[in-house]
């Protein structure tokens, strides 16, 4: 592993300052950038720790929203109260994230920017996201790649909690040199065909600072559904973020967003309006199974992803208004 | 059976109070005065010829203070390859791990930092994954005289077993059911990565390994560094399981030693993770094409297996395909052919020819009962072996109450169900099993036994105990030989220079080969006790046996049966183990705690590899892709079932107190029984493992 220096941020100002020191990056709980600088993935000379800014790992309401500290760890998130109540979905993709030990480190924000887990990319080939022009798993072993939003790299997102966000309409706040910028959490994911080499919109001197979430509306139910390749320890084969606005039996409302299928979490605008304004019978729910996985483009081992997807939706759906 | 004082009481560990409060010391732990750290510059082609080394950039970084190479460093691993010479360092590299070359420095980071210095100019070779491709005429030849490695007798030939005319068989047969199975590249993933630490004292070797045999280890390194025996010593302590990869000695003891004998001081050399699983031997991948045929009445005529064994591209293991011996049949054929590859290298692990084969073999005997529309438990009672291949009788069988018992155990005739994939609705549950046995053999090893004047009995063993409970079992044996307490027994153990020779622990040998000595030394020490009475002040009464017991005519085996329910997700394609029976025949059980938890262990394992466990391969570039716990899909607790254990103890005549052999067996129908648990609930056959959920969707879509 090469030798790189800590340096404790006081505040996020002085953290955006200290990051723009030639190869610095930030750190949270460290879970994962501490093996990708031993696996040479990265190679900081400054490691920037955000965990010394007071306030970063809190949960606070500000009037009608909910803000998270981007340093809360999983374990926390996962367990809050009002997180559980109102925004289960959330804690549910916490609670699922890998092994307690990670959760007790790993952090909001670490998850929602963690790097794909791809095995080209964690094997240094010389890939989109290592620096390279080529991506290894179109003709190579692509199992668990996208079936949308492919091209021309074909990751899939690996965070749990980035579909649940989506899922929620959180706001993101982010801080960089010129300041901080707010943006949905949508709008913060990127294609590759936006940019092949990363997963979202920050800059190099930006850090995901905080996220904060709307009030639900009265009614609404959520869940995160993961499917694991082993009981724990593994990323999303697929998974399901789902929040609904209910009124009796009447789904007033629906997001829904996919982990696992395509470089970003994965909204399913046509499923969500499809269920709007109708009651989720059997029937509606095989439509929305169907609907969702309309278009999906597999690579030649992935297949098995499209009626997956498609159980999935159809399934979690089902078991949310039992 | 009759009751004993010690022997068969379930007993804790001796030492389990220091492994659980951290204060045993595994060889990791240690730290000399004034030792340095060690890492592997290892190649990144699966096959290359190195043309030119640059050590200088290397060799200057401060902190470095030891180099090797093939250049200065010519020294051949003897148990790396039983066929071909395997150096240290070898050129060409022959697979994407193997080493170029070791450095040592004054801290790891020095250590690292110099072997990503060293420049190495490599000239790629073609390169080949799978042994079928490796066997045609265009392959690329990875060992001079090509890819199909010798057999015994040294000819360029499969390992052929034969018993009957095999044609013969076949036309006997009303129906030849025909059927092809894979399996993949499992690793031991044992907890402990590999470490060694070497120091020279004068002309004298010390090497702390973390080993399965301090005995062959120690032999090992004298003659491969040309030592005498005396020159050496090989010190473990504690162990942190190798499941037969880390028996005998190792490139790594040997890269240590002289490293250490260059930089003049003592040497730490450690892997990583993912070094542990590409670097490092694992379970050998097969091909297997079966024809079995059958009467309608259900009786087996032919049993014939080709079969094809990776074993990466130096024979380090066997790479035999088990388990037809478990059936009676008069015509018989295998031929296997141990394939050099450019993968990672295979040999042992656990039941090594065993689970694989077992997986094969059980799944086309499961789809035989289903045709002849016969109970699989009905159709193996029907079947079993009688004698061991149908010649040699056993010393004692009870694979019929392992069939018998472990099906009741389980509520066999409740779970399974005759019509497979027949029941509604997405989850559908399905029963399987599978059965297999494991040679216990006795044979050479060596106890001493210490009495002081204090009434303590000191029983020198060469034993590391990998996991197995090892020195609590050699307690157990001394304390019932004896005719003492158990707290009067003191355990020697992991130490050639206080420690008379052991048999490796692998092949499931050292309760019956070294139990053996302990019960011979403890009767000697008895005699003695009788004869010259108690010692007195610093005196002490010793007595060493050195025993090697054969019994001719006779065949001395183990048996099993599994049995697995599993509930089957066929909307998502996912599996989970419901339910679990493990009967076994290991004679007498000597301490049911630790001999349940290892039939836990094996169908723990067992499960992964039914399930999800595989080093990947990318095919362009013969990269593994996923070594590590994560990767590979090792099983963690969640996936665990709760697994209940039927004892079957037959009576049997050898061995200590009539103990035969457990830790492999564990292992050996696991995956078969998963498999075919799989086929009875959804209806569909997956024959390439593991068994992965797109694999299960593949076959319902």
């Amino acid at each position: 592993m090469k030798s790189f220096a800590n340096v404790n941020a006081r505040d996020v100002k002085d953290a955006v300052n200290k990051l723009r020191e030639p190869n610095a990056v930030v750190v949270g709980g460290g879970s994962d950038l501490l093996g990708m600088v031993k696996d040479h993935l990265v190679q900081p000379d400054v490691l920037v720790n955000l965990k010394t800014i007071r306030g970063l790992d809190q949960i606070a309401a500000k009037g009608p929203e909910i803000h998270i500290g981007g340093q809360i760890t999983l374990d926390t998130l996962s367990h809050n109260s009002m997180i559980r109540g109102d925004y289960t979905v959330l804690a549910e993709a916490a609670e699922s994230v890998a092994t307690p030990q990670i959760r007790n480190a790993g952090t909001l924000a670490g998850n929602v920017c963690q790097r794909p887990w791809c095995w080209y990319y964690r094997n240094n080939f010389p890939c989109f996201k290592n620096g390279g022009s080529k991506c290894f798993s179109i003709t190579g072993e692509n199992q668990f790649h996208a079936i949308f939003g492919g091209g021309p790299s074909f990751i899939v997102h690996p965070s749990d909690t980035a579909p649940a966000l989506v899922a929620l309409d959180a706001k993101f706040r982010v801080a960089g040199p010129s300041g901080e910028r707010t943006l949905a959490a949508a709008d913060f994911f990127a294609l590759p065909k936006v940019n092949a080499a990363r997963e979202n919109v920050l800059g190099k001197d930006e850090i995901l600072v905080s996220v904060s979430l709307p009030k639900t509306a009265k009614g609404t139910r959520s869940t995160y559904h993961k499917v694991l390749d082993r009981e724990a320890w593994t990323h999303a084969v697929v998974s399901a973020a789902m929040v609904l606005e209910m009124d009796q039996q009447v789904c007033k409302r629906a997001r829904i967003v996919l982990g696992g299928v395509a470089p970003i979490p994965w909204r399913l605008q046509k499923v969500e309006a499809i269920l709007a304004g109708q009651q989720i019978t059997p029937e509606l729910a095989a439509k929305a199974g169907e609907a969702a996985v309309e278009g999906a483009n597999p690579l030649a081992k992935n297949r098995y992803k499209v009626p997956l997807t498609r159980n999935l939706v159809r399934r979690t759906l089902l078991e949310m208004v039992a | 059976m009759s009751t004993l004082n010690s022997v068969g009481h379930p007993t804790s560990r001796i030492d389990a109070v220091k492994r659980v409060t951290g204060t045993a010391t595994y060889t990791g732990d240690l730290r000399l005065e004034g030792m340095l750290y060690a890492r592997v510059l290892r190649s990144p082609h699966p096959h290359a010829r190195i043309r030119r080394v640059d050590l200088s950039k290397a060799q200057s970084l401060p902190g470095v203070k030891a180099i090797l190479t093939r250049e200065n460093c010519d020294i051949v691993w003897g148990s790396g390859d039983t066929r071909n010479k395997r150096y240290l360092f070898n050129n060409p590299v022959r697979f994407v791990g193997d080493a170029v070359a070791a450095v040592a420095a004054i801290d790891r980071h020095t250590a690292e930092e110099a072997t990503r210095l060293i420049e190495v100019e490599y000239e790629p070779l073609p390169f080949v994954l799978e042994p079928e491709d490796a066997l045609k005429s265009d392959a690329p030849e990875i060992q001079p005289g090509g890819n199909l490695s010798p057999n015994n007798q040294g000819k360029r030939e499969p390992e052929v077993y034969r018993r009957g005319n095999i044609d013969e068989g076949l036309r006997a047969a009303d129906h030849v059911f025909e059927e092809q199975y894979s399996s993949a590249h499992i690793n031991n993933a044992q907890l402990e990565p590999r470490v060694a630490i070497a120091q020279w004292q004068g002309g004298r070797l010390t090497v702390y390994a973390s080993t399965q045999g301090i005995s062959n280890c120690h032999t090992e390194i004298a003659r491969d560094l040309g030592l005498k025996p005396e020159q050496v010593r090989v010190v473990c302590q504690f162990m942190g399981g190798g499941f037969g990869n880390k028996n005998q000695c190792h490139d790594f003891d040997l890269m240590a030693a002289m490293l250490a004998k260059q930089a003049g001081a003592p040497v730490k050399l450690e892997f990583t993770r993912k070094e542990d699983f590409i670097a490092v031997h694992g379970r050998w991948p097969t091909k297997q094409y079966y024809k079995i045929g059958v009467r309608n009445d259900g009786t087996l005529t032919a049993i014939q297996l080709r079969g094809y064994s990776g074993m990466g591209p130096y024979r380090k293991g066997a790479g035999g395909i088990g388990g037809i011996e478990i059936y009676q049949c008069a015509h018989v054929e295998r031929a296997v052919h141990p394939v050099y590859t450019n993968k990672a290298v295979s040999a042992n692990l656990r039941g090594p020819d065993y689970p694989q084969g077992v997986f094969g073999l059980e799944s086309l005997i499961d789809d035989i009962a289903y045709k002849l529309q016969m109970d699989p438990v009905e159709f193996r009672l029907k079947n079993m072996t009688r004698k061991f291949l149908d010649q040699t009788p056993y010393t004692s069988i009870g694979l019929e109450d392992c069939l018998r018992r472990g099906a009741e155990a389980f509520e066999w005739k409740k779970r399974w169900n005759p019509a497979p994939g027949s029941a509604p609705g997405p989850l559908k549950r399905g029963a399987g099993m599978g059965m297999g046995s494991f040679v216990s053999s006795l044979g050479r090893s060596s106890a001493v036994i210490d009495l002081d004047s204090q009434g303590m009995y000191h029983v020198h063993v060469g034993v590391t105990d990998v996991g197995t409970a090892a020195k609590t079992t050699m307690a157990l044996i001394a304390a019932e030989s004896l005719g003492v307490p158990l707290e009067r027994i003191n355990i020697i153990w992991g130490d050639t220079d206080r420690c008379p020779y052991s048999v490796g622990e692998s092949g499931s040998r050292t309760t019956t080969h070294t139990g053996y000595a302990v019960m011979e030394a403890a009767k000697d020490l008895k005699k003695q006790l009788a004869e010259k009475g108690m010692p007195k002040g610093t005196d002490m009464l010793t007595a060493t046996a050195n025993t090697n017991p054969t019994i001719p005519g006779v065949a001395r085996y183990s048996f099993v049966a599994h049995f697995a329910e599993v509930e089957v997700d066929t909307d998502l394609g996912h599996v989970r183990v419901t339910k679990y029976v493990a009967a076994h025949d290991s004679g007498r059980v000597v301490n049911p705690l630790t001999a349940t938890s290892q039939v836990k262990g094996g169908a723990t394992m067992g499960i992964g590899m039914a399930l999800h466990e595989e080093l990947l391969y990318d095919r362009a570039s013969g990269q593994p892709l996923t070594a590590g716990y994560y990767g590979a899909r090792v099983m963690t607790h969640r996936d665990t079932p709760e697994i209940e254990v039927v004892w079957v103890e037959t009576e049997e005549p050898y061995g200590p107190y009539g103990a035969k052999t457990l830790g492999e067996p564990t292992i050996i129908p696991s995956v078969a029984a998963v498999a075919n648990a799989i086929y009875n609930a959804i209806g569909k056959r997956v024959k390439d493992l593991p068994i992965t959920r797109d694999k299960i969707l593949g076959v319902l879509a």
